[in-house]
């Protein structure tokens, strides 16, 4: 049958449709395609009713009368049943065997758990990044109709959701992600190509590696930076690293730069050396500071040295001397984090030359030799930092770190504290108050803790956690292990209520006393000393029912600040109050708002319920 | 007697996944105040605060432990609520449940369910049949002549629009046809009021985009096609003295008729003890219904028939209902009610038996697949030149391989080299030919297919999409 005809007439009775019907007498369009339906319907009985339609519709008997949308509709009813008898199912061109790419994926997700992730993946709008986490740790994405929008995922709008589909979800795939994401891949392409190769890079195996180079070499430079970074791992690479550390785009000679640095040859090594006398000296160094190779390390201390004694020379020439200090700054940051024996007797000279390198006003330097120092247990790095810290209290931490590592604890107490006596003594001064300062903020870093920690969020809407921050400090035995008895007194003699707590020793009476001193005199405390200071009570081991107290005065508090959240220990401990408590805490709650507010209530519940608990399991 | 149940069995109970996560969360947030269960372990109880002054009772029954009872005294409408979701999730949690009393409201709960079973097992050892339900034909008369009325307007409606012309159609015209789309509900004529919205809908997204106009142009035929099959439907039971049910066509539903059970057993479509297994499954959101549809496809084991499950969740309800989800489980069917239809005629079903599938059940299945598509496309092209036939039939059908050309355009193709292109079509919404690349070639050949056609006038094409591919032991569900 001649289909062609067909939806030819198809085409035509559209046109009418859309300009209207009361157009269709006399269409000559029509009209001219009325003889091939009447010939054809000679011998197919469908064309002749089809030629009648027509006439119907084009040729009315009478043009008064004429119902010409009813018309219409009858021919294209028919017509659009013909034509469905009509459809082709075949492909045009010629037919291969499929190109097939593989998984071991199945389709294990019923609809309702997979359309959740697909319309997560799919469409925009807020909490998508949630669902796709949680759906990545149940592992749903194994299933093979998550694969490909896990892919797309890498052009969300949303960057958080690119990069933990880039850094999770595609690499929980494994190998066989590859040859997918290698068929969609254009080198010439934007950041979304740069993400595809990237995970190629982590997940493919040494036969990308010629797909890579070819990326690194010619790609877009999105493209080529995210290939060149692939490449550091894979040595047969280093002459083209080099060359490209050469060229003339900043972006590709960086990421050069810290590839060379990850493969850590000598070569790369020397190539890093070299670009510290050129204009990428500040690339150079941030990609050395990444680099393990001891022959860079020696080569950059030799120059830093060199420069060093160069100050001698130019201290009078101002412009010479701010060029010469940049320089420093950039070996400085080549040599973060690396170690040698020529490195300490670099900074060794520095600190002996103190007062030389302050006139210069480059205390940055000493900075540097002062950590350095710090982390080096020799009596002669601690003496050294006893040196630096008698010229300048901002290095009572280093030298105060060092000795802890060293001395022993009396031997420390005595050194910082006894040998002081009469120092500490003079409130007024100014120098004593900002070496008591430094010395209570270093003695703090090294016994309290604070971080942030989840944990369930019992009083919210949903099963999501919270963070809280947590104070941690070194268990007793410890404590004992490692601090001299005498600071407990010193620290109370001091007024210094956080560092009580943290030295509180067991049936301490004193420090007890002094702590609930400081509950009840002091007001306004925030969460975090609130916090500290029920800890204390507890490590000086303060009876039960004092605890509590403490507890309920500190929320009694009408000037606490501890408003928005109860931090971490506090929560614990208003965990664990006694149901007695009920009434107290629920004639305070409407104090406390947000979170706090919440916590509160859930602590209320939770004591009805254990009261009520009670009562059901006597009943029984 | 132990209540043995699984996380994902009380998932399955949950109307919907926030259902699901709401009642986790409830355990998680120690919303429960106490926890109780029955000498005999038939009942879980507890209580759980809410936003009420009061806790909420709520329980579960494992008195009939194929058909647990949850109840609760909140106030939701979804049944069950999240308390008693909670309350099975803390079970299976491993909450400690103390023993105690049942409670009264429980017990005389109990004891009604009783005496309504032991009600009806009498009434059906006497033998009494339920008494046909008397029907006011005057009333029934006169609402089949509302609907010829309605067809009447609806008519002329449409050949308005017609003579002046789709592309004149404005803001204003929109405006009208929306009007009849209400009035079309007075004159009980509930599918061709969707039909009409249909047309809206349409022409709405016409003055944007071109290609509409053709699919507003099926529509109007589709509308011309159910006015005047209807007229003759409607005018023919008018003379009916029994005004009796179509129960041979489509056109009662076309009309807006809602079948109930007992109306399709009167009429001889149901059958007894079926296997059913489900081949696909999706869910969509029909504008022109108001609704969405929940669309499950399952295969009759013994006659290989494949069968549509529907349920409408009217926008109004959604929050409700329970959201069907995919199956993977033997369905027992005590009594399947059939609708009057063509291909892929819609089921329903009162009470069912799950049985755990094993993959013989899978690989039996296989045996039901069209081997010849020249045979298939005949079937499918002889329904769809009816104008008022399920435009999309499924089938399966048996691949020898597939194929791909140039173009990367793929097709099936059957033992005698007939082929069937493969593309992704409208009705489903979501795309599944471009994962058969993922799957292992072994897989795709000598496999079974269910597959959804579609014909676009357009293009003069006849595509289908696949759903669903079945090899040996192994189901992949390419759909849902």
């Amino acid at each position: 049958m001649s289909t062609a005809l067909l939806q030819e007439l198809h085409q035509e009775l559209r046109r009418l449709y859309i300009a209207g019907s009361d157009l269709a007498a006399g269409d000559f369009r029509l009209k001219r395609m009325l003889p091939q339906f009447q010939q054809l319907g000679e011998r197919a009985p469908v064309f002749k009713r089809l030629a009648e339609s027509i006439t119907a519709l084009v040729e009315p008997a009478d043009s008064l009368q004429h119902r010409s949308a009813e018309c219409l509709q009858d021919v294209t009813l028919l017509l659009e049943s013909v034509l469905r008898t009509q459809g082709v199912t075949t492909v045009s061109g010629e037919l291969g065997q499929l190109d097939s790419r593989p998984t071991n994926l199945t389709t294990f997700l019923p609809y309702r758990k997979l359309a959740d992730v697909e319309r997560a993946l799919m469409t925009t709008g807020s909490g998508r990044y949630e669902i796709i986490v949680h759906a990545f740790e149940e592992g749903m994405f194994q299933d093979l109709r998550l694969m490909s929008l896990a892919i797309n995922a890498l052009q969300d709008p949303y960057t958080d959701i690119v990069n933990y589909t880039m850094k999770h979800v595609l690499p929980g795939y494994g190998e066989q992600i590859v040859p997918h994401l290698v068929r969609s891949f254009d080198a010439t392409g934007g950041k979304l190509e740069a993400r595809k190769l990237k995970v190629i890079g982590e997940v493919g195996s040494e036969d990308m590696l010629g797909l890579i180079y070819e990326a690194a070499e010619s790609g877009s430079d999105d493209v080529r930076i995210a290939g060149i970074e692939a490449l550091g791992k894979h040595q047969q690479y280093e002459s083209s690293l080099v060359e490209w550390s050469k060229d003339k785009k900043k972006s590709i000679r960086e990421a050069a730069y810290f590839a060379l640095a990850e493969m850590g040859t000598d070569t790369a090594a020397a190539r890093l050396h070299e670009a510290f006398s050129g204009k990428d000296m500040e690339l150079a160094a941030e990609a050395a500071a990444k680099c393990d190779s001891m022959q860079l390390t020696m080569k950059l201390v030799k120059d830093l040295g060199a420069e060093l004694h160069r100050a001698l020379e130019l201290k009078n020439d101002k412009k010479k001397m701010e060029v010469l200090w940049t320089k420093v700054q950039h070996y400085l940051t080549g040599l973060e984090g690396k170690r040698s024996t020529e490195l300490y007797a670099l900074y060794t000279y520095t600190v002996e030359h103190y007062a030389l390198f302050i006139s210069f006003g480059w205390m940055d330097l000493i900075d540097y030799a002062a950590n350095y120092l710090s982390q080096e247990s020799t009596e002669e790095a601690l003496r050294l930092l006893q040196q630096l810290e008698q010229n300048n209290v901002r290095y009572i931490p280093h030298a105060f770190r060092a000795a802890f590592q060293q001395l022993s604890p009396a031997e420390l107490f005595d050194y910082y504290v006894e040998s002081l006596r009469n120092k500490w003594k003079m409130v007024m001064n100014k120098d004593t108050n900002k070496r008591k300062q430094q010395l209570f903020r270093v003695v703090e870093e090294l016994v309290i803790e604070r971080e942030y920690k989840q944990c369930p969020t019992l009083w919210g809407a949903q099963q999501e956690q919270s963070t809280l921050l947590a104070i941690e400090m070194p268990p007793l035995e410890q404590m004992a292990v490692q601090w001299d008895s005498r600071w407990l007194a010193w620290f109370m003699e001091q007024g210094a209520t956080e560092l009580v707590c943290a030295f509180a020793s067991p049936g301490h009476k004193g420090c007890q006393q002094f702590m609930l001193q400081q509950l009840t005199e002091h007001t306004g405390f925030s969460t975090s000393t609130a916090g500290l200071l029920l800890a204390g009570l507890e490590r000086a081991e303060a009876e039960e029912h004092v605890r509590y107290e403490a507890l309920m005065t500190l929320l009694e508090n009408k000037r606490n600040k501890m408003g928005y959240v109860f931090e971490w220990n506090v929560w614990e401990q208003l965990c664990q109050l006694p149901a007695t408590y009920h009434a107290r805490l629920a004639a305070i709650a409407p104090n406390y708002r947000y979170t706090a507010g919440n916590q509160l209530e859930y602590v209320l519940r939770v004591m009805q319920a254990d009261g009520t608990a009670v009562h059901a399991g006597q009943s029984v | 007697m132990l209540i043995e149940i699984t996380e994902s069995y009380i998932d399955s109970l949950a109307p919907n996944s926030s259902a699901i996560k709401n009642g986790q969360g409830l355990v998680k947030k120690r919303s429960f105040v106490r926890f109780n269960r029955s000498q005999d372990a038939t009942l879980l109880f507890g209580e759980c605060s809410g936003s009420g002054s009061s806790n909420y009772q709520c329980s579960a029954d494992f008195i009939h432990p194929e058909n647990p009872v949850l109840r609760c005294s909140c106030p939701s409408r979804q049944l069950p609520c999240k308390h008693a979701l909670g309350l099975l999730y803390a079970y299976v949690g491993g909450a400690e449940f103390i023993e105690a009393e049942v409670p009264e409201d429980i017990l005389l709960k109990r004891e009604k369910v009783e005496k309504r079973e032991e009600k009806k097992s009498k009434q059906a050892a006497e033998g009494v049949e339920a008494k046909p339900k008397k029907v006011n034909k005057s009333a029934l008369k006169k609402k089949v002549q509302a609907q010829l009325d309605g067809l009447e307007l609806l008519e002329k409606l449409v050949l308005s629009l017609i003579r002046g012309g789709l592309a004149t159609i404005d803001k204003k015209v929109l405006k009208t046809i929306d009007e009849h789309v209400k009035q079309m509900g007075n004159y009980y004529l509930t599918g061709a009021q969707m039909e009409l919205r249909q047309l809206s809908l349409l022409l709405k997204q016409a003055s944007e985009r071109e290609e509409f106009y053709t699919y507003a142009v099926e529509q109007l035929t589709l509308i011309h096609a159910l006015v005047k099959k209807g007229r003759t439907h409607l005018t023919a039971k008018l003379a009916d003295p029994e005004l009796a049910l179509d129960h041979e066509s489509t056109i009662e539903e076309w009309l807006g008729h809602a079948w109930q059970l007992d109306q399709l057993k009167a009429c001889g479509l149901m059958k007894e003890q079926v296997e059913l297994v489900q081949l696909a499954y999706f869910s969509y959101d029909d504008q022109a219904r108001q609704e969405l549809v929940d669309l499950g496809y399952w295969l009759e084991r013994s006659s290989g028939e494949i069968h549509r499950t529907i349920q409408y969740r009217p926008y109004k309800a959604s929050k409700h209902m329970k959201e069907e989800d995919s199956y993977f489980d033997v369905v027992q069917v005590p009594a399947l009610y059939t609708y009057p239809g063509d291909m892929n005629r819609r089921v329903r079903w009162e009470n069912m038996t799950p049985r755990s599938i094993d993959p013989q059940v899978i690989a039996s299945m296989s045996k039901h697949g069209h081997s010849s598509y020249a045979e298939a496309i005949k079937l499918v092209k002889n329904q769809l030149k009816n104008p008022l036939s399920d435009r999309n039939p499924v089938m399966l059908v048996h691949v020898a391989e597939v194929v791909q050309n140039e173009q990367g355009q793929y097709a099936i193709v059957d033992q005698a080299g007939q082929q069937l292109a493969l593309e992704d079509i409208a009705p489903t919404n979501q795309g599944t030919v471009s994962l058969l690349p993922y799957i292992p070639a072994d897989q795709l050949s000598d496999a079974t297919m269910l597959v959804m056609f579609e014909h676009r006038i357009a293009e003069g094409k006849l595509y289908v999409q696949p759903l669903t591919i079945i090899k040996g032991a192994d189901m992949i569900r390419l759909l849902y």
